[in-house]
């Protein structure tokens, strides 16, 4: 299978919701709504989880009917026949398939290529998901999963990375567009690209002497090896001057 | 919805496969995860971030107990989520102009599957099969993914630059200085949060900010209260989850 490539790895998740209701809500359209009141960038509970790319959380409510004409090559033989009988007509439509359970999609984009990396990374999901939505309730990571199916025997970290597992759908294939370096270097990357574009608009047209003072001013002030900071902030969404 | 995290969007579409021909496709991916060269196509659409296909088998959709009511589906699915920057015309188009053959290749044993061309109705059958994602998250919503290649070339050249440079007389240094302003012009640039980012982010804060009866759908009565569930396989909540060390008073 392909969940890895070029340090970076896919995680597909699906969670089957319990049929029920909470209220008059069914558990689906709770966890959908739970979703949606995420709040998003830097107050995102992903962007407490080391080395996500990116991330994102849907609600498979059901599979999608494929009924519009197909665009066959020669003839579609239905066609022919439907000129003698209807039936032949109906037939030529594809079967309708229907979920018996909905289902929590996680998926997610992160760093790490190797079966020790996906542990460390479903563990640290359940350590340290933690933020407070738009009506200013905190929640954990239970709050999302609590009504998927089986989720009540999550009592551990370690049960948890379990479930997941379990939940977890192989790739067929992944391809990685960007690079797979850790998180905290693609970060310090983009800040230096920020400050270097600012530090060559800025000196333009001065002295050799001048240009070079600034530069050590420079590096000191951004620190290029030091992935720590300064730097970008996961899903900083702003330009912070520093 | 939230199909966009700063630069980023998240598009899911998932579209029914035949059976008896899925392993084709599976046949197909596998080749193209063992020869990279087969992806050099994608590789030209360089405004992906990552993109994924995923088949499940009609009879592998996660069973977890027995509660749980089987699948009985007439078709295998799969599932195709990726990230990239602009927008949904200027992806799928790219996708129809770059490599119409892979597309169709890769789409090929899909039901109903029109072709990547012509492109309307290409539009058609992945607006039909695109679901609708609740919660996006980018690390780095005001970079695009060429900003985070180039960053990291960025990056070396600097450090590779400053190594290079130290202790040379003003003069030496400045020549090395434009050489490096001219090798790294490309990927120089500054990332802002251009309209596209925080006009979405202030969508999404507006969905929010009206008062919680006003905002239909995604806030009720469930949210005061501790509601108690109704169901056949009706349980009790997940206890607190953290151990006693990480665990915050929350739930």
């Amino acid at each position: 299978m392909a969940n890895t490539g070029g340090g970076a790895q896919a995680l597909t998740i699906l969670s089957p919701i319990k049929n029920g209701y909470l209220g008059e809500t069914t558990f689906a359209d709770e966890t959908f709504k739970r979703c949606m009141n995420i709040r998003i960038h830097e107050e995102s509970p992903l962007a407490k989880i080391p080395d996500t790319y990116l991330a994102r959380l849907y609600v498979l409510n059901d599979v999608l009917y494929e009924s519009k004409p197909a665009n066959d090559t020669i003839l579609n033989l239905n066609d022919l026949f439907s000129l003698f009988k209807g039936k032949y007509r109906l037939r030529g439509l594809p079967k309708t398939d229907k979920l018996k359970s909905r289902y929590l999609v996680f998926s997610s984009n992160f760093h790490g290529e190797s079966d020790e990396d996906l542990d460390r990374y479903l563990k640290n999901l359940y350590l340290h998901w933690d933020y407070t939505d738009y009506y200013g309730k905190r929640h954990d990571i239970h709050h999302i999963w609590r009504h998927c199916v089986a989720y009540d025997k999550v009592k551990s970290a370690d049960d948890f990375v379990s479930y997941m597992r379990k939940c977890a759908l192989d790739t067929s294939l992944f391809f990685n567009g960007s690079n797979g370096d850790s998180l905290k270097e693609q970060l310090k990357a983009l800040y230096l690209k920020q400050e270097l574009s600012r530090f060559a608009i800025n000196h333009q047209g001065k002295s050799a002497g001048e240009i070079q003072t600034a530069w050590h001013a420079f590096i000191d002030r951004v620190r290029p090896t030091d992935l720590e900071a300064p730097s970008w902030k996961p899903g900083q969404s702003t330009v912070r001057t520093s | 919805m939230s199909n966009i995290a700063g630069k980023a969007y998240a598009m899911n579409v998932i579209t029914p496969i035949r059976s008896r021909y899925s392993f084709i496709n599976r046949w197909l991916f596998g080749k193209a995860t063992k020869t990279p060269a087969a992806l050099l196509g994608l590789v030209t659409l360089s405004l992906i971030h990552y993109a994924r296909w995923v088949i499940i088998p009609r009879n592998s959709f996660p069973h977890l107990d027995a509660s749980q009511p089987k699948e009985e589906l007439n078709y295998d699915y799969m599932i195709f989520q990726s990230n990239f920057n602009g927008s949904w015309a200027q992806y799928v188009d790219s996708f129809t102009f770059a490599i119409p053959a892979g597309l169709d290749l890769f789409w090929k044993w899909n039901v109903r599957y029109p072709k990547s061309v012509p492109l309307t109705p290409f539009h058609d059958y992945i607006r039909h099969n695109q679901i609708d994602t609740c919660h996006y998250y980018s690390a780095y919503p005001m970079a695009a993914s060429n900003d985070v290649k180039s960053a990291k070339v960025l990056k070396q050249a600097l450090c590779d630059f400053d190594k290079a440079s130290a202790g040379k007389p003003a003069d030496e240094f400045l020549t090395d200085y434009h050489a490096l302003l001219n090798a790294m012009q490309l990927h120089l640039g500054e990332m802002r949060p251009t309209p596209v980012v925080s006009m979405a982010a202030q969508a999404v804060k507006d969905r929010h900010s009206g008062t919680p009866e006003k905002v239909q759908g995604f806030k009720g009565a469930n949210d005061s209260a501790e509601p108690v569930e109704n169901s056949a396989s009706s349980r009790t909540p997940p206890a607190a989850p953290l151990s006693s060390t990480d665990a915050p008073e929350y739930s």
